[in-house]
């Protein structure tokens, strides 16, 4: 492919999903200076690898890229944020079993649905990496959970239960900050 | 009533509209008889619409944009206007002199080549491409001088059309390399020079639309890397080469 071809392919499969790149690796890195580090690594490799798209699904294509060059990132600037996953399922496991909701009129719905922007996000922020970024593919990109699974590289059973404990958990901290 | 976690994993994949329809309709059956998991529901979807709501779409920078979109320029060195604005265009010469045990240890077939095409790349992508600015090679040689245990020779190459634009330190591989900065026409060149000599080798493919030429004086051998025409990049070689000679 020569210089012209993947310049055109670039801008066509990369520049349209920034703002989705920059948001991802924004809540990945966890500020604004690293998630451009961050972008600009992974359009590098996306410009590097533009040959590889095959076509089909820019955005996830996209994403998938800007994960790897986030994790990659945090594995080399917060070693402690990329818990191995095996020992999070099983920390997870051993926590959702005594965790079933309080039954009542439902006042922790309504608390919720007024946290405030710095609540909301602080909650985001503190879960694990893993499950932050299940939760912010799913709730504010939007993406389903076919595309989320090729994205993280995991099966979808695993997309699912990441995402229920990640929204239980941030329901939990925000219930619990009365 | 307790519930289970694939209670949990139903109820969001629910909310999601990720069930088949057969099971949005057993499960729709099972919320209205069970009020911990409506209760559940209430506050899954109450954390959605907040998120939904209240966190604010993050943007790529006008700054992230443009280094971005420079990659997809026909001319790369469409960046950086603040400092080279008066320049028309610009080469860049990259020049690395490091240990050659590190250098070895990363040296591959096509290895090394694409370290420097991508350390070209991401200078050309950051918001300042040189770390000392001059035309003048008495200033920026001196710059190198206790960063490095080496500075490179630093050639005068405007009167042949290459003015010196400045220089900064790359690392290629694990090895911290002096770099030069050149501007010609409206191309950028990076010229890297590693210890090592090479073994006759056939001419260099390009990579992403990146050309390079390569020569070795003395112990090291250097690489020019631009996506300026091939032939031209020949000249600048010959340009450089001949500029060694004098003193």
């Amino acid at each position: 492919m020569d210089r012209g071809d993947s310049k055109a392919r670039f801008a066509n499969v990369v520049i349209p999903h920034l703002d989705d790149a920059y948001s991802l690796a924004r809540w990945v890195t966890g500020n604004r200076a690293d998630a451009e580090d961050v972008v600009q690594e992974a359009c590098l490799r996306a410009f590097r690898g533009i040959s590889g798209f095959t076509g089909g699904n820019g955005r996830a294509w996209v994403l998938t890229i800007v994960r790897n060059a986030a994790y990659d990132w945090l594995r080399k600037n917060r070693p402690p944020a990329v818990v191995h996953v095996d020992d999070l399922e099983a920390v997870e496991r051993m926590r959702s079993a005594d965790d079933a909701p309080p039954a009542g009129d439902n006042p922790e719905a309504a608390l919720i649905a007024r946290a405030n922007e710095v609540k909301l996000e602080a909650a985001i922020a503190s879960l694990p990496a893993i499950f932050r970024e299940t939760l912010v593919l799913r709730d504010v990109q939007g993406l389903d959970y076919r595309e989320i699974a090729t994205i993280t590289d995991v099966p979808i059973g695993t997309v699912m239960s990441r995402l229920a404990r990640a929204r239980r958990r941030v329901i939990e901290m925000l219930g619990a900050d009365r | 009533m307790t519930m289970t976690q694939n209670d949990r994993l139903l109820l969001n994949a629910y909310i999601d509209g990720e069930l088949d329809p057969a099971h949005v309709l057993e499960f729709e059956q099972r919320l209205a008889e069970d009020r911990p998991l409506a209760d559940e529901r209430a506050r899954i979807e109450a954390l959605r619409g907040a998120m939904r709501e209240r966190l604010p779409r993050a943007t790529a920078s006008p700054e992230l944009r443009r280094r971005v979109a420079a990659l997809a320029r026909p001319r790369p060195f469409g960046i950086a206007k603040q400092q080279l604005a008066a320049m028309a265009a610009s080469i860049m010469v990259a020049f690395a002199v490091g240990s050659a045990a590190t250098y070895l240890a990363i040296r591959g077939d096509r290895g090394e080549l694409e370290l420097l095409v991508s350390s070209h790349m991401r200078a050309l992508m950051a918001s300042q491409p040189v770390e000392v600015a001059s035309t003048d090679r008495h200033t920026v040689k001196p710059w190198f001088n206790g960063k490095l245990p080496q500075s490179p020779r630093v050639i005068d190459l405007a009167a042949q059309g290459f003015p010196l634009v400045g220089g900064r330190i790359d690392v290629i591989g694990l090895t911290p390399a002096p770099t030069l900065v050149y501007r010609a026409r409206q191309h950028v060149i990076s010229l890297t020079a590693l210890p090592g000599s090479l073994g006759a080798r056939g001419p260099l493919r390009p990579i992403d639309g990146y050309n390079a030429v390569e020569w070795t004086d003395g112990s090291l051998a250097y690489w020019a890397v631009s996506d300026l025409a091939a032939p031209e990049l020949e000249n600048f070689a010959k340009a450089f080469r001949a500029g060694e000679a004098e003193p």
